[in-house]
């Protein structure tokens, strides 16, 4: 609700003696009354004033009450703001499908005023509680969705791992993630996973997931050892049902050596600098779940200027079309090669652009990881 | 009439009902004027329409009796049948009239 010192209530009757009645019991008490007469003049008020309840008739000529209520509640603008209607006391139908279009309460007519002052007063203490409550929540997920944000690094702050990015989080709370490994000098970790779930205790995770790289990402280990680890601590703190696909690539770019690890996550595209672009499939489990989980591992050799792509399922898979990630992945190949003269750190918003240029929104989280060898 | 009783009963000043009573006795005169060429052309619908808005009107302010006398009009008028609304149309002006004199 807004911050204001009076509230407003949108009275509509075709009766003028009614709505006169309105606005003198009202306005003494200190709220501010509009008025109208029917029901195209009450939808345009409510949409310029956005008052905090509407009294609506349901009994006028021309566009009635349950006319005026439905598209109300169609507009986005305007069905949030709490509808009393007002009806005859023996209309139980007419009561019960105001209710079912959207009202909060009713009044029966003939109406007191005092009645109308009462209701009016209660709806609004509800609304405001509502409201602080909706606020409230919605505040907290603005912070979790401010505090996953900031783990995720920015490509201005690792220059030297050369990787652009693209990041979208369906809601405020995020399965997707992403972490950049500076392992030494010359050799670059890239992290990317998908979380089961978007709740709040999967933000949590991230937090974890993140801290588990920086322990375990290290010249001691091999990729898949430092998988491995992560894995066993993984298993002993997600909860039943848990667990999260991954893909870690390990690029030495002293060796020109790259080695991908992949713990069920669709696989990476490899874009050389010369050549088609084709993709690394490395089947194997999830993390989170088998303590004698076994990942996928290959290493291949790469030269300067490759490009690879990695990606969370939300790029190419698709419930609604019945799409997998496993069959989705192949149309990838030919959106990468379209895409082979932008620059790495723009590829990943362009891929993106292409894969949904025809209208189609995104169905999940999407990350996407152009990393330039 | 009693003004004040009436204004304590709707929670509203003396001023403010006066103002309204006045607002009701002209809405119902035209409402009855309505009434009178609903008869005339036999339109039950325009008949009912008017009845109705007496009736909501006076039954807000509490003046029961006229609101079932326009409530029972209101019902004739939906049925269809429009016999001995001369009668009616009579008792309500004056109903109103009567109020207007305050």
């Amino acid at each position: 609700m807004k911050n204001k010192q009076s509230y407003t209530i949108l009275a509509v009757d075709d009766n003028l003696l009614n709505l006169k009645l309105i606005e003198k019991s009202l306005s003494k008490e200190g709220y501010k009354v509009f008025l109208a007469d029917n029901g195209p003049a009450a939808r345009e008020i409510a949409i310029k004033e956005m008052p905090d309840l509407i009294l609506l008739d349901i009994e006028m000529p021309g566009e009635n009450g349950f006319d005026v209520i439905t598209k109300l509640k169609d507009n986005s603008q305007t069905n949030v703001i709490p509808v009393i209607f007002l009806t005859g006391v023996s209309k139980v139908d007419s009561k019960l499908k105001g209710f079912d279009l959207g009202a909060v309460d009713y009044i029966t007519k003939p109406f007191h005023p005092l009645e109308v002052l009462a209701r009016v007063r209660i709806h609004l203490k509800l609304s405001i509680a509502t409201n602080s409550l909706i606020a409230e929540q919605t505040n907290k997920l603005k912070q979790i969705t401010q505090a996953q944000v900031s783990m995720l690094p920015r490509p201005e702050d690792h220059p030297d791992a050369l990787f652009g990015v693209y990041y979208k989080a369906l809601e405020e709370a995020g399965g997707d993630f992403y972490d950049i490994l500076n392992i030494s000098d010359k050799i670059t970790g890239y992290f990317v996973a998908d979380f089961s779930g978007h709740d709040i205790k999967t933000s949590y995770m991230t937090a974890y997931v993140k801290a588990l790289l920086a322990q375990n990402c290290t010249p001691v280990y091999s990729p898949a050892e430092s998988m491995k680890l992560i894995n066993n601590v993984l298993v002993e703190i997600l909860s039943d049902g848990k667990y999260l696909t991954a893909c870690y690539i390990h690029i030495n770019r002293i060796t020109k050596k790259m080695t991908i690890v992949s713990a069920g996550h669709p696989p990476v595209v490899c874009l050389p600098l010369d050549g088609e672009p084709y993709l690394i499939k490395t089947p194997g489990d999830v993390l989170g779940t088998f303590k004698d989980a076994h990942f996928g591992t290959q290493s291949i050799d790469v030269s300067p200027g490759d490009k690879v792509f990695i990606y969370s399922d939300g790029l190419v898979e698709s419930a609604q079309n019945k799409i997998t990630w496993a069959s989705g992945a192949d149309s990838l190949l030919s959106a990468c090669k379209q895409i082979e003269q932008i620059p790495y750190d723009k590829a990943p918003a362009e891929l993106v652009n292409r894969l949904f240029a025809k209208g189609t929104l995104p169905e999940d989280d999407i990350v996407v990881l152009c990393v330039k060898v | 009439m009693d003004f004040k009783n009436l204004a304590s009963r709707l929670g509203l000043d003396e001023d403010d009902v006066i103002e309204l009573v006045e607002l009701f006795v002209t809405t119902a005169l035209s409402d009855i004027d309505k009434i009178k060429k609903g008869v005339k052309k036999n339109n039950s619908q325009d008949v009912a329409a008017a009845s109705h808005s007496i009736k909501g009107a006076a039954g807000n302010l509490g003046f029961d009796k006229l609101y079932t006398f326009a409530k029972d009009m209101e019902m004739q008028a939906k049925k269809g049948s429009l016999t001995d609304f001369e009668l009616y149309i009579s008792d309500l002006e004056n109903r109103v009239n009567a109020l207007n004199k305050f």
